[in-house]
């Protein structure tokens, strides 16, 4: 706890000064009830069923298949958008900061943009010893599948990599490597 | 510093151009948004006006534009009636609190009126992308005109809702910033406009200059110096206390800054700035001396 590194969440709500909305998840749904009297609320999510055929779309949804073609696709859109725009990225924190560096990118204000951790413990690993970036890393301790070496997954979150810090666990004697506990936050 | 006042040139009954010359050595240089704050000796008293300098940065002078105001704001009176070539002007060096955004990719400039100033000087930037609209009275279009580029994103629009302000607004991209300048009204209704489409604070900029238009006289007790001083008519309360020899905080002079927040003890102020929230200005516990006044007779201020 108290860790200055690690992002801390409101809860979702969307934002009253916004004339429209665009709501971004990874998850299927988006967990929330959306609130009544917004009239320009777009809702992006990434579902399929089965075999990668994206879910039917209801009006002012969109599913996708992959986080890897919604994210392409938000840059399009926010490059195309005009002021008033509030962007909300709700998921894991790997989505919801890489969306937010789109955002950043097609030129919002941090003021226009809300993140919201929602969804299963999973973290997004930077390996510190390979760079290797690994994904959805649900214990405390991985193995690096690309250099082998042993990491901890330490709280230190970088918004710029949108991914935890993994340090090697058995640098002082190696071969010494601790039992993985399940991520709690 | 000491400035000699070169060149004069008219451009409309009410709109003066003015060259300043350093008396020796060579001028600070002044970056694009810099202004200078002026001292003009008047019979009985002095006045400080903030001018934007127009000229490019490293010029061997610099170049202002000045509306005769009618109303207080002496200074500017006295530029246009009394001001002579080669008359000696003691003049503040430049402080710049309206540069252009450094993260925006595109500028929507808007101005209104005298409000023209501050994006002459943006137009030295190398490189700066732009639109420009410009509002002005039709009896000044030629001046305007004469200031104003001739390029396709620069727009003068004359006359009552020539400029569709909300659908300009409503169709700029996200990365763009909107920079303001003009009288308090214009700023106002811009700043309504704006926040009525969804554009958020941190995407605003705003300058303005000129906002003490001067109103019923009051009175203002300073709790810790000890002091009660008369506003006049003509007179800001930030005049009105450099007058009495104090030397409260400020910058730009115009409402815009935020340096010259003083805090209400007693009495009610009338808000003219464009710096406290709606919220700050409801609460009637601060206020900006360079441009608020009183609503009620005495105003009691913690300084
Ligand atoms: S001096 Fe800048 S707000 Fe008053």
């Amino acid at each position: 706890m108290g860790n200055k590194s690690r992002p801390i969440y409101a809860p979702f709500k969307l934002d009253v000064t916004g004339r429209a909305h665009l709501i971004v998840t990874n998850l299927a749904e988006p967990p929330l009830e959306l609130a009544e009297g917004f009239d320009d609320i777009t809702v992006w999510t990434v579902k399929t069923i089965g075999r990668g055929i994206p879910a039917p779309a209801a009006p002012g949804l969109r599913p996708f298949r992959a986080v890897a073609e919604l994210l392409p696709q938000l840059a399009v859109r926010l490059a195309q958008a005009t002021v008033g725009l509030r962007l909300y990225a709700i998921g894991s924190e790997a989505f919801i900061w890489d969306a937010f560096n789109v955002a950043i990118t097609a030129g919002l204000d941090k003021a226009e943009i809300f993140v919201h951790h929602a969804g299963p413990l999973v973290r997004r690993v930077y390996c510190t010893h390979c760079r290797t970036m690994i994904e959805d890393v649900a214990a405390d301790i991985t193995p690096c599948p690309a250099c082998g070496a042993h990491l901890f997954v330490r709280d230190h979150f970088s918004r710029r990599l949108a991914a935890f810090m993994g340090v090697i666990v058995d640098a002082e004697v190696p071969g010494e490597v601790p039992a993985a506990e399940a991520l709690t936050s | 510093m000491k400035l000699i006042l070169a060149k004069i040139k008219v451009l409309s009954p009410s709109i003066r151009h003015f060259t300043l010359a350093p008396v020796s050595g060579t001028l600070p240089v002044a970056g694009a948004g810099a202004h200078v704050v002026l001292e003009i000796a008047g019979p009985g008293r002095v006045w400080k006006n903030a001018y934007s300098i127009i000229s490019a940065p490293g010029a061997a002078t610099y170049e202002i534009v000045v509306r005769r105001v009618e109303m207080s704001r002496g200074g500017s009176a006295w530029l246009h009636d009394h001001a002579q070539i080669g008359k000696v002007i003691e003049v503040q060096p430049p402080q710049n609190l309206f540069t252009p955004p450094r993260t925006a990719r595109k500028h929507l400039l808007l101005s209104a009126g005298i409000g023209i100033t501050p994006f002459l000087s943006y137009l030295h930037v190398p490189g700066l992308n732009y639109e420009w609209h410009h509002c002005g009275k039709a009896e000044d279009a030629a001046a305007f005109k004469a200031l104003l580029p001739d390029a396709a994103h620069v727009t003068l629009h004359t006359g009552r809702n020539a400029l569709n302000l909300a659908a300009l607004l409503a169709a700029q991209k996200l990365d763009t910033h909107l920079s303001l300048c003009g009288p308090e009204a214009f700023m106002d209704f811009a700043l309504a406009t704006a926040e009525h489409a969804g554009w958020p604070a941190q995407k605003i900029h705003k300058e303005s200059f000129g906002g003490a238009t001067g109103g019923e006289p009051f009175t203002v007790h300073l709790r810790r110096s000890g002091h009660t001083i008369n506003v006049g008519a003509d007179q800001s309360l930030l005049d009105a206390l450099e007058a009495a020899g104090l030397a409260p905080p400020c910058l730009c002079r115009g409402g815009a800054c935020g340096e010259c927040k003083l805090p209400v003890l007693a009495g009610v102020p009338a808000h003219h700035d464009h710096y406290l929230s709606a919220t700050e200005r409801a609460a009637n516990d601060a206020i900006m001396i360079c441009v608020s006044r009183a609503q009620t007779q005495e105003l009691v201020l913690d300084f």
